[in-house]
Parts: structure tokens; sequence; C-alpha cells
């Protein structure tokens, strides 16, 4: 391990922030040289957002320092750090959305100097814009803007801004592999002999390939620090971080809290009476109609119109896979199927009814539920009460019996049910928005990108439970990034690409089609060849 | 140095007092936090639920305490179709222009009481009612005390209703997440609809209150949507019990400053009070409940 | 660019519109030159609260406070002091941003729509302080004690100040201090972390607009005569304020003054029956923010989808 003989440009003694009881970042102890990328990654809730917040001054700590050249800024608002040289993305792009791309380049270029005469600004717009790629769109509205180029925007933003401390939060969620590996470019294009670059990151290939040395957070405290290289093969944080791939190994078991809230395996008769209060009774209907219908679905919002033309069928007790690359339709189609945005054009059939158009709770009535992008917990509620909420028109038998089921299925649940519905960790929270879902006894119940931003120790928990519910005759439709999951678990998947149904079929047979890998991974070459069509994410 | 008779009578007064502020203030507090609507117009609510007990002991001679569910029926009432019409082709729009529709709403209803009922300051006045209480050196109006009576009552029931019926489940989550709330199977709209009516239920309710204790004009709709205004920023956005612990404070504070300072400065005291606690703690005093 | 050009037209037409409306005594009666007055104020007001409001996210009810302080103002120093009216003016501006410095540490840190409530709970609190505190008069008010200028002269102060309210929206919205306003309109955290620095934005645009508002406060002052906390504190500028917003169009450059225009010109009709007045004044609004949210200039805007007509009226703000 070779130390640089520079002194650190940024430097972060004993950080501590406290929210009320919770811990979120403890004692954390960094240094950034310049002229070297760092990266920080960890689990979900490890804290590695509120790193970034500290250190870039949106959050103030409540203990220890950060330094920047020597000089300590750790109360400074942050405009004024800023203004000092750090500059910070943000986890979702949060670009002006009715200003153009240039126009949100100048904030940063008139705060800083706003006398600059307007030519010379001008000049370092153009070359700005032309290194993050986005000569072409200077004069679009942001609104406008796709997600991987509002992720270059915020680049572009935070140099505007001359920073010496680059703070980079996430930048790789949401993106496939060719834009990764774009994003991976722009990165190390960024890096110069006066720049420090943090990356806080949850997809492996960019810590991988960008960063030379790399810290693991664990709920809010550093586990270990080091090369790169020798951190993402090491087992200790391969058992708290990475998962355990195949096998169920035994993990430690003081680090992995959320392995600890297994989902019920018990034997396959009890199984069965378990879950048979939440899955409603697969009739065969007459006529052999189909559950759900989408014919000819145009839908988008406001001036974005984002599906074009959807032709889909779900048979009873079928399970089917929705993938895509971000941007592609996904969620905007489970709004569209559940009533949350009205089709602009098309039907849509449930059990041979037209409801297109119809609204979000007519459509839940008819046995639609959907177990929402982000979870949607209510806060304000408690977590039984978040489970009650969605039992309607259902005697109090019944609703008791739903519930038992649903804490059976999911025991940390049981022991929570009093407490505030988001006062757990993500994983917890999403195996609160499944049981929420179920607690409908619905006829079709739509997963929403279920493991967005969890370790893959919880995904393998909550597919498990996707798997009993599949064994049910649940009727569902999985929408995911994760493709090798999903192909796993469902009978027949469709792939969206700019809003349309590119692909359809068996996973088998979309398994070997060359075309998947092309939608997915475009024509750079795949990084991680031994793990398939699989992204190196977690 | 006035004697200590006048004193913890007129602090008692305020305590009483404030109990009625309190359940106006609900009204305004339940609003804002389903519908993210400050109701402009929720000081002339209760000056409308002033007139109505007014004219219904005018016109049927029943006592306007009986009258109170009447009371409340009509505010419902009306305030539905004004849902309909108004707020709810707007809800897509954000929040500034509903507030404003309800601006607009209040200075045509002051108008229209100018013109009705004209201009004059009136209390509806019983026997009964001016009745003094003593308790030791505390002398009260019996109506205060009937006012704060039915005014805990009427909070309490909400609170119940809030915190421990589906309805109230469902109002909580409208007011978390309306759009997960719906796909949840929760009709929203309804939900709006009914909150609204409720909340202008309660504001008619302790419109007739006031007016039975105190008095009323056509123009006292500004100040008392300010003091509820300020009740509910220190009893906690949306906490229904600290609607009432609020109305109480500010009741009590109210009394101190008109005594200390003059009759005229008791709106001075609320609006003070209120500038501070919106400075320095917008989320109220009470920490928010999960009500 | 774009900006560059319409600046200059912009100036271009204040300039012409003051020289041609400065001999305005010259040719009309008393009538119009009231009328003039009055769309001064109204348009310096709206102005002011556009720009609080467009560029920097602000929605204010407070007005009065303004206004109310800058009334107070200029009768108290006209009567102490005999100053000349054009200092009085300035010190009305002065006092205007010295108090919305004053209350701005506690006002900010409320967002949204309780910063609106606070300015309305602000100039509530000022009325009710100014009817019980009897050395600015109680309820009964202050009068002037020299006669005020003949109404020519008046006009033109109100001309003046109203110009010089247009001047300052010019400068805010066509330059590049629009892009730093409407950033911390749109996003306030995010623009910090462009090295914004909101309060200060905030504060500006605040400060501005009190000392406009004040500035019209003194001149209506001066013209009444005599004034009293109900008329000069009361929520009747907040009511009129919105409305020439609202039915102007928000955040649209020729909207305050469309908006003063159709507001003076209602209230001339209906001047007999001030009830209906106001009640009309309501009923219009809700109108208006049902079918016309960007109000008469924004749905003639949309009707007409002339290029220029548009890139000439929409403020980037």
């Amino acid at each position: 391990m070779t130390e640089s003989t520079t002194a650190p440009m940024l430097e972060v003694r004993g950080l501590v922030k406290r929210y009320g009881g919770l811990v979120a970042i403890d004692q954390v102890n960094l240094e950034f040289r310049p002229g070297t990328i760092t990266g920080v990654i960890g689990p979900n809730g490890a804290g590695k957002s509120t790193l970034i917040g500290l250190i870039g001054g949106a959050i103030a700590p409540s203990a220890g320092m950060i330094l920047l050249n020597g000089r300590d800024i750790s109360r400074l608002p942050a405009s004024e750090r800023a203004r000092a040289g750090i500059g910070r993305t943000y986890q979702i792009p949060r670009p002006f959305l009715d200003m153009s791309v240039a126009e949100n380049l100048e904030v940063a270029q008139y705060s800083l100097a706003p006398f600059v005469p307007a030519s010379v600004a001008r000049e370092e717009r153009e070359a700005l814009l032309a290194r993050t790629g986005l000569a072409d769109v200077a004069s679009l509205q942001a609104r406008a803007l796709p997600l991987l180029r509002r992720k270059r925007l915020e680049v572009a933003r935070a140099l505007a801004l001359k920073p010496r401390v680059v703070l980079l939060d996430e930048v790789g969620a949401g993106l496939v592999d060719s834009e990764i590996t774009e994003l991976i470019a722009l990165i190390h294009s960024l890096l110069d002999s006066n720049t420090a670059i943090l990356i806080v990151e949850h997809v492996l290939r960019v810590v991988r390939e960008c960063c030379a040395r790399c810290m693991v957070l664990n709920f809010g405290k550093p586990l270990i620090e080091g090369p790169t290289a020798a951190i993402l093969s090491s087992d200790q944080v391969a058992a708290v971080y990475l998962g355990t791939g195949g096998d169920r190994q035994t993990i430690v078991a003081d680090t992995a809290q959320d392995a600890i809230s297994t989902v019920h395996v018990g034997a396959p008769e009890a199984e069965a009476s378990v879950l048979a209060s939440l899955t409603a009774p697969v009739v065969a209907s007459a006529g052999g109609v189909a559950l759900l219908q989408l014919a000819g679905i145009r839908a988008g919002y406001g001036q974005a119109r984002v599906l074009q033309g959807i032709d889909l069928t779900v048979e009873t007790g079928q399970a089917i896979a929705i993938l895509g690359a971000n941007g592609a339709g996904k969620t905007t189609l489970a709004r569209a199927i559940t009533g949350a945005i009205s089709p602009s054009a098309g039907t849509l059939l449930i059990g041979g009814q037209d409801v297109s158009g119809r609204a979000p709770h007519q459509i839940a009535k008819l046995g639609v539920a959907h177990c929402m992008e982000g979870r949607r917990i209510f806060p304000t509620l408690s977590v039984e009460e978040n489970l009650r909420i969605a039992a309607r028109n259902a005697d109090a038998v019944a609703v008791r019996a739903r519930l038992e089921a649903v804490y059976d299925l999911f025991p940390i649940l049981a022991d929570r049910r009093s407490q505030g519905g988001t006062a757990m960790s993500g994983g917890q929270q999403q195996m609160l928005a499944i049981g929420r879902a179920l607690m409908a006894r619905p006829k079709l119940v739509i997963f929403d990108e279920i493991s967005l931003g969890l370790a893959p120790i919880v995904m393998d928990k909550l597919y498990e439970a996707l798997a009993l519910l599949k064994e049910e005759r649940m009727t569902m439709i999985v929408i995911e990034q994760d493709v090798d999951r999903a192909l796993a678990l469902v009978d027949h998947v469709y792939v969206l690409e700019h809003g349309r149904i590119a692909l359809s079929g068996t996973p088998k047979q979309i398994f070997a089609d060359p075309r998947l890998r092309h939608i997915y991974i475009g024509a750079a070459e795949d990084a991680a060849p031994s793990k398939g069509l699989a992204h190196a994410t977690c | 140095m006035p004697d200590i008779g006048i004193i913890s009578s007129t602090i008692a007064a305020g305590v009483l007092l404030g109990g009625i502020l309190g359940l106006t203030a609900l009204g305004l507090s339940i609003v804002l936090g389903v519908m993210r609507l400050v109701n402009l117009a929720h000081g002339d609510f209760l000056v409308v639920g002033a007139y109505a007990g007014l004219f219904f002991l005018q016109f049927s001679g029943i006592d306007p305490v009986l009258g109170l569910p009447v009371v409340a029926l009509l505010l419902g009432g009306l305030s539905i179709p004004l849902y309909r019409f108004l707020l709810a082709p707007l809800a897509d729009r954000g929040a500034e222009a509903q507030m404003m529709t309800m601006f607009a709403v209040s200075i045509i209803l002051e108008n229209i009481f100018i013109l009705v009922f004209s201009a004059d300051t009136r209390s509806i006045a019983r026997d009964y009612a001016t009745y003094p209480l003593t308790l030791g050196p505390v002398t009260v109006p019996l109506i205060y005390l009937i006012g704060f009576a039915i005014s805990v009552t009427v909070i309490l029931v909400v609170h119940w209703l809030v915190s421990s019926t589906a309805f109230g489940r469902d109002l909580r989550a409208s007011a978390a997440d309306a759009q997960a709330a719906a796909t949840l199977g929760v009709d929203v709209k309804r939900v709006q609809m009914l909150t609204f009516a409720l909340g202008a239920a309660c504001a008619g309710v302790g419109g007739t209150l006031i007016g039975a204790a105190f008095q009323f004009s056509p123009s006292s709709g500004g100040p008392y949507l300010l003091n509820s205004l300020a009740v509910v920023v220190l009893g906690g956005l949306g906490n229904v019990l600290g609607a009432l612990v609020g109305g109480v404070v500010l009741g009590a504070l109210q009394s101190v400053g008109g005594l200390t300072l003059g009759d005229g400065y008791r709106d001075v005291v609320g609006m003070a009070l209120f500038l501070l606690v919106l400075a320095f703690r917008p989320e109220g005093f009470l920490a928010q409940g999960r009500t | 660019m774009n900006a560059r050009v319409g600046f200059s037209i912009e100036v271009a037409a204040l300039v012409i519109a003051f020289f041609v409306l400065w001999f305005l005594p010259d040719v009309t009666g008393d009538y119009w030159l009231q009328l003039g007055f009055r769309i001064c104020i109204y348009l310096t007001l709206a102005h002011g609260w556009n720009l609080m409001a467009g560029s920097a996210g602000l929605v204010s009810l407070g007005t009065s406070c303004f206004v109310g302080l800058g009334a107070y103002v200029a009768v108290e120093s006209l009567n102490g002091f005999g100053l000349p009216l054009p200092l009085v003016l300035v010190l009305c501006g002065v006092a205007g941003g010295l108090l919305a410095v004053l209350v701005s540490p506690a006002l900010f840190r409320l967002r949204g729509l309780y910063f609106t409530v606070g300015t309305l709970a602000l100039s509530e609190l000022l009325r009710l302080l100014m009817v019980n505190v009897s050395t600015f008069g109680g309820a009964t008010g202050l009068f002037l004690q020299e006669d005020p200028p003949a109404l020519p002269v008046l006009f033109r102060y109100a001309l003046v100040v109203a110009v010089v309210a247009s001047a300052a929206i010019t400068l805010c919205a066509r330059t590049r201090v629009s892009v730093i306003f409407r950033a911390v309109r749109d996003d306030e955290d995010a623009a910090a972390q462009m090295g914004v620095r909101p309060f200060r934005v905030k504060l500006g645009a605040f400060v501005l607009a009190s000392a406009l508002g004040a500035a019209a406060g003194g001149i209506q002052a001066v013209k009444l005569g005599a004034i009293e906390p109900y008329g000069m504190f009361g929520l009747q500028w907040a009511i009129d304020v919105l409305s020439m917003v609202i039915i102007g169009g928000v955040g649209l450059r020729l909207g305050p003054l469309i908006g003063a225009l159709f507001v003076v010109i209602l209230g001339e009709l209906l001047a007999d029956y001030p009830e209906a007045h106001i009640a009309a004044a309501g009923l219009i609004l809700i109108v208006l923010i049902r079918f016309a949210p960007h109000g008469i200039v924004g749905f003639a805007a949309h009707w007409l989808s002339l290029k220029l007509l548009k890139s000439l009226k929409r403020v980037p703000a």
C-alpha cells in the first residue's frame, strides 16, 4: 500500500451524526488527497448518503470535524462550502427543471463570479457541456432530459463550481451496463492532480473501476478501509454486504441484522394454510377471460410520453416479469395498470371489464394491489395500521386472519407492529410493503422494483417470499432491474425498451436471446463476463 | 393592584374560552393536515356558525346550545358543494390555487354578511348564559363553562375518530401520502371532502359558542382565523389534542395580556405569540403525534 | 441573446412611457389623473408582489405592512420635519427596507404556506398595534398639517415611483440575476449547493418589494391628507394586490399592468357599491383561478400565440 506524500485536501475527523436515538454516522475518519478517487460502500442504511450530506453541508454534524485544506468548515452552510470548492451531486438528480441546461450551469457560474463577462462565462459553459456530453442539449429544458443526461447535468453543475472536491452520490443507481460504462469514462475524465473525488456507491462495478481505495460503512461505522481490490474480495465484507451468492452460509451474526428477520420457512403444508388467507381464490374464469389485458396503451406525464402502445396479457395464476432499462417505462406501466395515471390511448381490461381511466381506488377494489416503487410506507401510521388500511371491505375476522398470515410470513413485522411504519430498515420496510399489498387479498399483485437499494442478502429473503406466493398460484407482475432473480421466478417475460415491448417470451427464451444483452448492455463489453447477464450490482 | 379574584377569574375565563378556540382551530388543523390547505375562509365559517346560532334562536326559540348539531350539519352541508365545485377541481394545481380560492370565498362571505346582516356587532344573548358561577376566588359566566365542556367533548370525539377508526386511518394516510393511499384503495377525494366538512362543522360549532359567550361582527373572521392559526401552530399541525392545549394556552395568555396591557391588547398578544412561535418552532411546541 | 433583446426593448418602452405620461397632466383633467395615480400605486405594489413570488417563491399577504409603514413615515416626517417630498419618499423606501430586514430572520424560517400566513399575521399585528398605541394617533390616525401638493404634482411623483418599480423588475428579470432568483424559487437547497445564498436572495427581493410598497404608501398618504390604521394597515391592500396579480397573471411581465388597469376600472364601475365591488372581485378571482390560471395576459398569450408576444411577456421568472 503506497502512501501519498501530499497533504490531504479534505479531512474528516471523528464525524458523528445522530437523529434522536439513531446514530446514522458513528466516528468516521477519512482523508482525501488530490488526484485520488475514493469509494465508500456499504449496505442500505449504512449512512453513505448521510456522509455526503455532512461533507457537502446539507446536514449539520452532531460531533466531529471537517477540514478543507486545514480549514475547519464543519459549521459552514452548504453555500459557503460550495464556494470553497466542494461540489456534490444528488443521488436522485435535482436539476432546476424549468431552466435550460445552460441556465442550470449559469446558476453556479454567476453565484461564484457575479461580474464575470458574459463571453467568458459562455466559453466556460460550452467547454463544460462538451466535456460532460451535453453540448447538444444546451438550450433544452432540464425537465425534458432522461435520467442519464440528468446525472451528467448534475456532474456538470458541480464542475461549474470549479471544485477541488467532488462528491458523487450513487451516480450509478438506475443505470444499465452501457450507461455505466459511459459514466465510468466521465468520472475518469474528471480526475486531475488538483481534484479529490469521493464516490458513494451501490454499483460495485463503478467502485472497482474508478476507486483506488475504498471504505466500507456498516450501520454508520467504518468497517474496513484499504485498496479496492482487497476490500471487494474480503470475506468479511462479502458477508456483510455482498451476500453469499448461491449458498446460504452462516452469516456473521452481529453485522447482518437484516438477515435475522428471515422469512418464515416451515413445512410446505403449513405454508399453504398460512398464505391461504392472503391469496384470492384462484377461480378459473368462464370463457378463459384473462385477468389483465392491456391493448394499445399509451401513457405519460404531462408533455413526456412514456408508453408508446403496450399490448400485454396476464392470465390468472401466472407470474410475469417486466424488465427493461431505466426510463423504459416499467413503473409508468405499473401506474397505468393501477390507475395512478390515466392512459391517453388504448384500453385496460381487468377480468374482461374495461376500466380505462378509472380512479386508483376503484381499480384497487377490483383486486389489483401495487407494492409500490420506493415502498411508500405511511410514517404517521404504525406498522399494523399500515397493514390494516389495505384490508378494505373485509370483516374483522378476515382481517385478523390476514394479519396473522403476514406476521407469519415476516415475523419481524409482528415484533414491531405498534411502531411507526418507517422506523425500520429498508429491507424491513420492503417486507411491510409486500405484506401491505397482500392484505387486500388481491387477485393480482404488482411488485415494483422491490430490490432497489437493498443488499443482496435481503433480496434473497424477499424473493423467497415471492417464491412461496408463486407456489400458491398468486397472479403477479414482477418489475425488476435485476434480471437474474426475475427470470428465475416467473413464467413469462416482457422486456420494455423506450416505452414499447421489445421482447416477449419464456425465461429460457429471453435468457438466450442476444437482443436482451443488447438492450441492457449495449455495444460495450460486459465487465463481468462470468456472471452472464447479471450486473455486478448489489 | 387588581385583587386575586379578578386575576384568577380572568385567567379562568381565558382558559375556558381557549377551549372553544381549540375547537375552532381543530377544524383548521385537520384540513391543513389532510389537504395541505390553509383555509383562509375558516374564520368566516366560524362567523357563519355564529349567525346561524343567532337566527336559529330568533326563529325557533330553541337555545343555540341545543341547536349545535343543526349548526354542525348546516356548515358540513354547505361546505360539501364548496369542496366539490371550488376546491376539488383545483386539486392537481398545488396548494396556492386552493388557498387563494378560499381567500376569495372569505372576502365574498364577509361582504355578504355586511349586505345581509349589516355591519353591527352582535351577540347571542341568553339570560342563563351570564349566570355567574363561583368557585373560590374564581367567577365566570356559566356559558363559558358550558362552551368549554362542549368543546372538550367534541375534541375528544374527533380524537377518537382520527386515531381509532378506519376513517381516521384513511385520513392520516391521505395526509401522509395521498397517491399511495389512493393506490391502496382509499377514496382520497371523499376523505378530503369529509375532512373539509368536519373542519367546517367544528368551525361553525365553535362560532356559535363564541357568539354566545362573546360577540361577533362580519369582520370577525380575520382575527379568528389568525387566532386559530396561532393555536394550530402552538399545538402542532394535525395534532387533535394539541389543538385543545394550544387553545387553552392562547386563551390564558390573551387574558393575561388584556389584563396587564389593556383590553385592546388581547389580540396583539395573540398575534405576537403566533409570530414568535412561527419564528422559532413552526412545527409547534408539542411534538406532532401520530394523529 | 433573447434576454438581451428583451432587456433593450423593455428599457426603451419604459423610457418612452415615462416621457409620454409625464405630460399627461397637461392634456387631461383631474378624473384621469386620479385614475392614473391609482394605477401607478397599484402597479408598484403588484410589481413588488410579483418580484417576491415569481422570483423568490415568496407569496405574501402582508402588503399592508409596508404600505401602512410608508404612510405613517411620510405623514410624520412631513409634519414633524417639513422635509421635501422627494426626500420623504426615499425615507419611506428606506423605512420599508429596514422593516423587511428586521422581520426577515423570523419570517424566512417559514417555508411555503407558513410564510404566507406569517405575512398575514404580521400585518394584523401592526394594525392592532397602531390602533392601540396613541403616539401615532391610535384609531383616529394622523392628519397632514400642510395641504398636500396639487394633483398633477402628485401624479408625477406616483409615476416616478411606478417607473422605478418597473425598472427594478426589468433589472431582476432580464439580467443574469434572474437565474439566481429562479434557482432559489425552484429548489432552495440545490441552489445552496451551487453556491447561492438563498437567504440573501430572498432578502433582496423582500427588501426591494417592501421599499417600493412603502414608497407607494407614502405618496398615497400625502394624497389622502389623513390616514388611520384600518385604511393603511387593512387587509384591503392584500386583497387588491392579489386580485391584480391573479387577474393579470402571476410572474408574467405585463401581468401587473393589465391587472392594475382591470382592478382600477372595476373599482370605478362599482364605485357606489363597495361591498358588491369586493364580492365581485372575489367571484372574478375564483373564476380566474379555475379557468385562467395564468391570468388575462396568460390567456391572451395562449390565444394569440405569437412568438414575439410570448418572448416579450414571458418573464423567465
